[in-house]
């Protein structure tokens, strides 16, 4: 019984360990190469809270995000929108459930984001910073 | 959070599969659930309907929301909340068509909720705030939800986001309060709430008003008797017949580095009726530490009536007395001087789940035997 306690409180504290270091990766935010409107970072931010629909210049955006829960999305999470996962999980859940508002599209990994901006001249995402290709424009890394 | 179905796009290539363009719309499932458990912490004490037999049913709830967004901004939504106090009985909340006129402008009509409070919107999404529920001395109105139109205006005012609702429809649906079950008529029911965003600092302001009609049994042969004995104002009084009610809420949250302050007042407002006008408020603090949350919350209930049977004369008929008498119970009966303290512990022991702890000290300043404590308990999730 003990043992398998002390398994449990390791393997605990081994996959903490395991998300701390996943957790340090560079964010890098990304756009298609043919969008040229600046974009600040509360603008980044507004933009995955749904706040703020359009770039500068008036496009429409679209953001496109990480897999819930993914290490990647923490990051952003943590460093862009300054919440936890838990805290925009209820900041959507109020939007979704009272009818104000959708979560931005996910999608479940770098490669697929890429595409998807590359393709997309108004869409707006995030991957890790060692993904980074010329097929998009990165606009800031965190 | 989001189960994207295709059935319908599926069921309808099975009937139509030699059509190769069919454009159908994805529909999306959202849910959310509590299982509340409570439980008084001596025998004969009440509180929320809670007793000192553990009960797991009255405060549990399940719910599922479906939306579809059709083409060039139309969307329809539905939501069935199936709650244990009502034996599981699924019920539309909120069924509605959406219309996205501009990025800012957003028309909903249907049944929707009306936004009374700060938390109206998602009241019984209890992932989406700290309580089990949010204090019942501040959200204890009669009716949450109503049919007919509103309009969502989302702006910017210098560094604030703004949010501008404004509602107008009626609510004729079945209530069941002291001890009848009575089809009201809340119509032009008409409201206006603003709220303004800033990073950690949110306000908000409400108002409402409707035209109410509650057929309650009980106070009809009062009206007759007031009225047979010629005090037509009396016997007006004492129902709600067309009576207009307002409303008005005050709101705030502060959630800066970690601390939580929020705090709500109301203001109800029942001129003309048997019913009492209420003031309440609660002012909360918070701190997250890590995963946890700890919070303490603060309230009190105000509720007044004024005697408007004060230009009937007593001692001059027996009649007269009866009626007075009978009238200044229920007049008396409105009146309540409450206070509660709520303790609460948030774990979000998981990315879609919390598990809550809550501890309500609530004391009757008008009638100390109604002072209880009870221990509530709740998973609650999001999917």
């Amino acid at each position: 019984m003990l043992n398998k306690y002390r398994a449990f409180v390791l393997g605990v504290f081994c996959s903490s360990l395991l998300v701390s270091h996943l957790a340090n990766a560079e964010v890098a935010v990304i756009v298609n190469s043919a969008n040229s409107s600046a974009i600040s970072d509360t603008e980044i931010s507004r933009l995955f809270l749904g706040k703020l629909k359009k770039y500068s210049a008036g496009d429409k955006a679209v953001p496109i995000n990480q897999k819930f829960g993914s290490a990647i999305r923490k990051e952003f999470e943590k460093k862009v929108l300054k919440k936890s996962s838990t805290q925009v999980k209820a900041y959507w859940s109020k939007r979704v459930f009272s009818g104000k508002g959708k979560p931005p599209k996910e999608l479940t990994s770098d490669k697929d984001i890429l595409a998807q901006i590359s393709a997309n001249k108004n869409a707006i995402g995030y991957i890790d910073a060692a993904s980074i290709n010329d097929s998009v424009k990165v606009i800031r890394k965190f | 959070m989001k189960i994207k179905s295709s059935l319908l796009a599926v069921s309808s290539c099975l009937l139509l599969n030699t059509v190769s363009n069919v454009a159908m719309a994805d529909v999306n499932f959202n849910g959310f659930a509590s299982i509340v458990g409570g439980v008084t912490t001596a025998s004969g004490e009440q509180l929320y309907g809670y007793n000192d037999n553990i009960d797991f049913k009255k405060g549990s709830l399940f719910a599922l929301q479906a939306s579809s967004d059709l083409e060039n901004g139309l969307g329809v939504t539905a939501q069935i909340i199936a709650r244990g106090a009502n034996d599981w009985d699924p019920k539309f909340e909120w069924a509605y068509l959406s219309y996205d006129a501009t990025d800012n402008l957003r028309f909903l009509v249907g049944r929707q909720r009306a936004p009374f409070y700060m938390y109206s919107d998602f009241l019984d999404v209890s992932y989406a705030y700290p309580w089990i529920t949010p204090p019942n001395g501040v959200y204890n109105l009669l009716f949450d939800s109503f049919d007919g139109i509103g309009i969502l205006y989302s702006g910017q005012l210098g560094e604030f986001d703004t949010t501008t609702h404004f509602i107008y429809g009626k609510n004729d649906s079945a209530v069941s309060a002291l001890g009848e079950t009575i089809t009201p008529d809340f119509k032009d029911f008409t409201g206006l709430s603003f709220s303004a965003n800033r990073e950690w600092l949110t306000l908000r302001a409400a108002y409402f008003q409707a035209n109410m009609t509650m057929p309650f049994q009980f106070l009809q042969p009062l009206q007759n008797g007031w009225a047979q004995t010629g005090f037509t104002d009396i016997s007006n009084d004492v129902v709600m017949n067309g009576d207009k009610g307002t409303f008005i809420e005050l709101g705030m949250q502060i959630d800066y580095n970690d601390y939580i302050l929020n705090a709500e007042y109301t203001n109800l407002t029942l001129d003309h009726t048997p019913f009492g006008d209420q003031k309440s408020y609660y002012v909360m603090v918070g701190k997250r530490i890590d995963n946890f949350l700890v919070h303490i919350t603060y309230g009190k209930d105000d509720d007044s009536k004024n005697d408007f049977t004060a230009s009937a004369p007593f001692g001059v008929a027996p009649t007269l007395d009866f009626l007075k008498a009978s009238t200044q119970q229920i007049i008396a009966s409105q009146k309540s001087d409450e206070k509660y303290l709520i303790v609460g512990l948030r774990w979000d022991f998981h990315d879609s789940a919390a598990l809550k702890f809550e501890y309500t000290s609530f004391s009757d300043n008008l009638n100390n035997t109604n002072d209880a404590n009870l221990f509530r308990v709740a998973l609650v999730t999001v999917f």
